[in-house]
Formats: structure tokens, C-alpha cells, sequence
């Protein structure tokens, strides 16, 4: 990728940048050239590469480093924007919102600083990965339990920054106090840790006054350096039930039945529910089953069906803990389930401790159409309620078979909110196809708008348009957010544009890919 | 194929100046099992879609006597098919040369 310079910025005063960086931080990890540059596009885009082109990136190797690297940024209006490990995938991987942006990428701190068996949790810097500390604590025989993302490959920071989350919950709801860098480069430690030696930081959420986790989280207000996160102990037990819905209408019953174990912590986590397409995408390619292009017919769901031995709607309901304590639970749930349904659906016993550990392997479902791919995600959050859930689920899937794509979805129950995942699969070198997967998304914004559901995360090329659906008082939030924005980072060169929120310095930018 | 891994392991900078290409090799697959493994080997999305591609025989690197150093950089740094590319962030110059010499090294012959 040929460089695209920051906006205002000349090419001379670009390399006097640079060069006062490798000063800092070692020539070794200023990356600049062509190739450097591709390796921070984003692999899965939807759109056009330059939409979401780095200038380059830097690799600084501590806290003082980066503290010297804002300073520069800051001297020379260079936008920077921190990633973790840069594995965001259907978000914008390691790409930046505004071209001309050089990434920040902190993946050399990468110490896991401490994981305490006794109060679960762990100290973690932003380089570390699901696979890094999975190995940490096999190794270490501590009997610690992760949520695991279904790609692993990642951050374990970086996505409990994202709010990413899986079954046993969302992640950033785990965060338990932080160490950031303002843009100005003053280092703040978050909740009980604004205390110099304060016992409690992993400990206790909120110290005292406003608590700024969540400030930081999705935002662009700061750069995490240390991040405290709660771990679940290890359980003893779990119980599966392994849900298989033949009907596409049983999403409404089925999610009526769960809320109120939830609400009740009868289950925990988030209560899983995905369509019949996902088992096919992974291990097998859309030319077995169709060849036309528009969405896979009615005709060819039984046969997917059939082969992978799946319902329609599939879930593996897991309850965990005490052993005597998930059997008393299992008899709830079962008799929860007959309330709905003759159904019986598959017990599986086993140890509390059976995960298989992080994973890559649902990445394969972005080789669906052959060739490059890509995926993107459109994930509202509403009501957690049966009809609303049903009429959300057919409102879209007419949407994807309107604009012929294979429609893939799934729903996360967690007792009051329900988020509604829907994975958009595409070839990435099939302009035709991706122009009717931008016009899909709006489609989905724009619907989820009319029935007050917004998104929780988006794409880098989203995120102007997701922000301005959160519309209340004329975008009041928005103006809100911003003016943070231009108080703790008045050269706006920390992450231009994350999640529509725009410095002052490049608010000409919004809405400009 | 030895003067391949000299030069490889002297255009290392991380690289002792002693070091053997056994002990590039031994690193290279240190680096292979952090960096690659995870997707290819044994059962990995990598592997899963080589084969798709390749057929089962081609499917795991550490296998193949048909890869080339300039191919495998290439392949890392500006991806392949659904593969991500790789920074030099997460796996530097020196890992990569490593890496090569190690997928690059001679198989023992396979039983008839």
C-alpha cells in the first residue's frame, strides 16, 4: 500500500516525524515501508482498502516509549491509533478509521503481569493473547476459566475493549480497573489503583467518584496500558443440554423460556441461540449446496440439516458450577423447556473444566463463497422477548434474501437485552456481491433504527452511521462525547474518529471513507 | 540448501553470528508453533483450507518440500486467500527468516 499522509500534514513534515519517533522508540520498529502499510490493511473490508489505509506503524516496547511517542504526535499533529494485537476481524482488523493514520501498535507489551488463583483474576498488557494466557495457565496448573472470542487468535484486552464477548458473558462487564495514557501522555491508573499501591484495584470496580473503565472502553480518549480482569474459578461440573430446534418459529418460544432462568441465575453467561447455517460455513463451501447467487433456497436447509445433524436453531445450553448444584438446575431448565415443548433434547455430563481452549478454526467460515473472503457483522441489542426476538429474526432474514445473501444469525440472551449477531459472508473480490453488502447493512441500520435497537460494536465503516442512530436530543451524546474528546485530547490525535466520535482537529472527516 | 541457511541466518539481525542452522531451525519452529501453529498445524483453520485447496498431502507446512523462502515471506506479509496478513510486530524479520529455514530445512525421506 502506497502511503496516504495524515490530512494537513506535508510529506516533509511526515518524515520529520518519523524519524523523531525511530529516535524513541528504535528505527527497527518505526514500520513505514509499502509492505509494512499492507500488513495493517484490513484483510476481511467490505469496502476499499484505501477507505481504511494506515501510514505506517510504530512498535514501542514500554509505557516511557509511548509517553515519547505522544509527545511527538502531538508536536507534529500525527494521528495515531493503539491497537492490541490487531485482530478485529469483520470490524477493520488492524486498520485505522481515517486513512493516513499511523498505527500505535502495542503488541510488544505483552506480559501477563499477574494471575491470581485465590480472587480470579488477572493483570494483563495489551499484547497478550487468548493463546498466551490459555498456555499461561495450563502451564501454571491454575485452575482459572477464560472467555474465549470465536476467533482466539486476538487480545484478550483488546477485545474486552471492543466489548466483545462470548457464551460465559461479555467481557468488558469483567474489567476491574485499568492504567491509561491521556493523549498528553499523563499516565492514570483507574478506580481503587488512583491510589499509588492501592490493595484493591483488581479488586473493587468503582474506587471513588466517576469511574472511567467504561469512559475508556469503545472510546478514544486513552491508551491501555495495563488492563485488570476478573477470571471465573474453574467449575467442578457442566451440564449441556444440546438444543436443536427444527422450526425457524421456536426462536420465540425458546426465548421466552430462557429469560427467566437468566433473570434468575438459573443460567448465566449469555444464553445462545445460532442458525442452522453456521455449522456449514465452516466446514464446507456455499458451491456443495447452491450455485445461484442470490440466498440459499428454502429447498437446501433441510439437507444442511440432515448432514451436520443440526435443528434450525442450535445451542449448547451449558450450566456449570457444583456438580449437585447443576443437576438441580438441569431440573428447572428441563422443566422449563416442557412448559414449550415435548422436545426432549440430549443431557451431556462432564467436568467443569472440558474447554477446548481458544481457536481460530471458525475463520474458515470467510472461505464460503471460495477465494478471498470476508465477513462482517450487524449485531443490534433490544428487548429480550419472544415475539420481538421472532419478528426481528424474519424482519432481517427478508432483508438478506432481498440482496441474495446467505443468511446467518444468532441471538445472545442475556435475561434483559438480547443481541442479535448477523454474519454477512462474502466474496472479497466480487465487487458486485459487496455493493449489495453495503446496501444490506444500511437496510439493517436503518430497520434496527425504526424499532429503537441499536448496535453494540461495528465496523470501522459503520461506525459514522451507527453512532447517528443513538439520536436522542438532537445527537446530544455525540456532542457530549466530542467535547471529551477535545478536553483530555485537544490535538485530537488519539484515534480520529472510533466509533464516529471526532476531534476537533478532523471533524471534517465524518462520514468520509 | 546449507548455504540458504547460513545466509538466512546471517541476514538475522536478531541472529547470533554462531548460530548453527540447527539452532535457526530450533528457533524457526519455536516461532512456527507461537506464530503459525495455531492455524497450521494439526487440525487448524490453515491446514482445514490448504487441504480444501491443495488436497490432505499439501495441507501442513512442516510437510511440504515445495515451499520457497521468497513465497513464504510473501504469503505472510501480504496474506493469502482468507489468511491474515502478519506484521513485523508480530512476527519480526529475524522469527520469519527462522521460520523459513525451518519449513525450508530437508525432510526426512518418506517410507514407500
Amino acid at each position: 500500500m502506497k502511503l496516504i499522509l495524515p490530512p494537513g500534514v506535508s510529506q516533509a513534515r511526515f518524515d520529520q516525524a518519523m524519524a523523531a519517533f525511530a529516535r524513541v522508540i528504535g528505527q527497527e520498529w518505526v514500520l513505514a515501508t509499502d509492505e509494512d502499510r499492507e500488513t495493517y490493511l484490513d484483510m476481511y473490508s467490505p469496502g476499499r482498502d484505501e477507505s481504511h489505509a494506515a501510514a505506517g506503524a510504530l512498535a514501542p516496547a514500554n509505557v516511557a516509549q509511548i509517553q515519547a511517542v505522544l509527545k511527538i504526535a502531538n508536536e507534529f499533529h500525527i494521528p495515531l491509533w493503539p491497537i492490541s494485537r490487531g485482530k478485529n476481524f469483520g470490524y477493520g482488523g488492524a486498520a485505522p478509521r481515517m486513512s493516513g493514520t499511523v498505527m500505535l501498535d502495542l503488541g510488544r507489551l505483552n506480559q501477563i503481569l499477574e494471575v491470581n488463583e485465590k480472587q480470579g483474576y488477572c493483570i494483563l498488557e495489551p499484547g497478550v493473547g487468548f493463546f498466551d494466557l490459555w498456555d499461561h495457565l495450563k502451564q501454571n496448573k491454575i485452575p482459572l476459566q477464560m472467555g474465549i472470542p470465536g476467533n482466539g487468535w486476538g487480545s484478550v484486552v483488546g477485545n474486552a475493549l471492543e466489548r466483545g464477548f462470548s457464551p460465559a458473558g461479555d467481557h468488558s462487564s469483567n474489567i476491574c480497573g485499568m492504567e491509561i495514557l491521556l493523549p498528553t501522555g499523563e499516565l492514570v491508573r483507574t478506580g481503587m489503583g488512583a491510589m499509588a499501591d492501592g490493595k484493591a484495584w483488581p479488586l473493587f470496580k468503582h474506587g471513588f467518584g466517576p469511574s472511567w473503565d467504561q469512559m475508556v472502553v469503545q472510546g478514544n480518549y486513552a491508551i491501555v496500558t495495563k488492563l485488570c480482569l476478573w477470571m471465573k474459578q474453574e467449575d467442578e461440573a457442566a451440564i449441556t443440554l444440546d438444543i436443536k430446534l427444527d422450526k425457524p418459529e421456536e426462536l420465540k418460544w425458546y426465548t421466552e423460556a430462557m429469560t427467566p432462568l437468566r433473570l434468575r441465575g438459573v443460567l448465566d453467561g449469555l444464553v445462545r441461540i445460532t442458525s442452522y447455517q453456521a455449522t456449514a460455513t465452516v466446514p464446507t463451501l456455499r458451491s456443495e449446496w447452491y450455485q445461484g447467487k442470490d440466498s440459499i433456497p428454502d429447498s437446501v436447509i433441510p439437507l444442511m440439516m440432515k448432514r451436520f445433524n443440526v435443528g434450525w436453531w442450535n445451542g449448547a445450553l451449558r450450566l456449570s458450577g457444583y456438580s449437585d448444584v447443576c443437576e438441580v438446575q438441569l431440573k428447572r431448565v428441563q422443566a422449563q423447556i416442557a412448559r414449550y415443548t415435548k422436545q426432549e433434547f440430549a443431557v451431556i455430563r462432564g467436568p467443569g473444566n472440558a474447554s477446548p481452549g481458544p481457536s481460530t478454526y471458525p475463520l474458515q467460515m470467510t472461505n464460503w463463497y471460495g477465494g478471498r473472503g470476508g465477513h462482517i457483522g450487524y449485531s443490534p441489542v433490544m428487548p429480550a422477548d419472544g415475539k420481538l426476538v421472532q419478528e426481528q429474526f424474519e424482519r432481517t432474514r427478508r432483508r438478506y434474501q432481498e440482496f441474495g445473501l446467505d443468511y446467518s444469525g444468532t441471538f445472545y440472551n442475556d435475561g434483559r437485552s438480547v443481541t442479535n449477531v448477523n454474519l454477512i459472508l462474502y466474496g472479497k473480490d466480487d465487487a458486485e456481491q459487496k455493493d449489495r453488502v453495503r446496501k444490506l447493512f444500511q437496510a439493517l441500520i436503518k430497520d434496527a433504527r425504526e424499532q429503537g435497537y441499536g448496535e453494540y460494536r461495528t465496523h470501522l465503516s459503520y461506525m459514522d452511521d451507527v453512532a447517528a442512530t443513538y439520536d436522542f436530543n438532537h445527537h446530544a451524546l455525540l456532542r457530549l462525547n466530542e467535547k471529551v474528546k477535545d478536553a483530555v485530547d485537544p490535538n485530537g490525535i488519539l484515534a480520529p474518529g472510533r466509533n464516529g466520535i471526532w476531534p476537533k482537529a478532523y471533524r471534517d472527516q465524518r462520514g468520509k471513507l | 540448501m546449507a548455504g540458504v541457511l547460513a545466509l538466512l541466518a546471517c541476514a538475522a539481525p536478531g541472529a547470533q553470528a554462531a548460530e548453527s542452522p540447527a539452532q535457526v531451525q530450533a528457533r524457526g519452529l519455536a516461532a512456527f508453533v507461537h506464530r503459525c501453529g495455531m492455524c497450521h498445524r494439526e487440525g487448524g483453520t490453515g491446514t482445514y483450507i490448504l487441504a480444501r485447496r491443495l488436497g490432505a498431502e499439501q495441507s501442513l507446512l512442516e510437510k511440504r518440500t515445495d515451499l520457497q523462502p521468497l513465497y513464504v515471506r510473501t504469503v505472510v506479509r501480504w496474506g493469502l486467500q482468507n489468511m491474515p496478513r502478519l506484521s513485523r510486530v508480530e512476527v519480526p524479520d529475524a522469527d520469519l527468516d527462522a521460520i523459513i529455514s525451518y519449513l525450508l530445512a530437508p525432510k526426512p525421506a518418506a517410507k514407500p
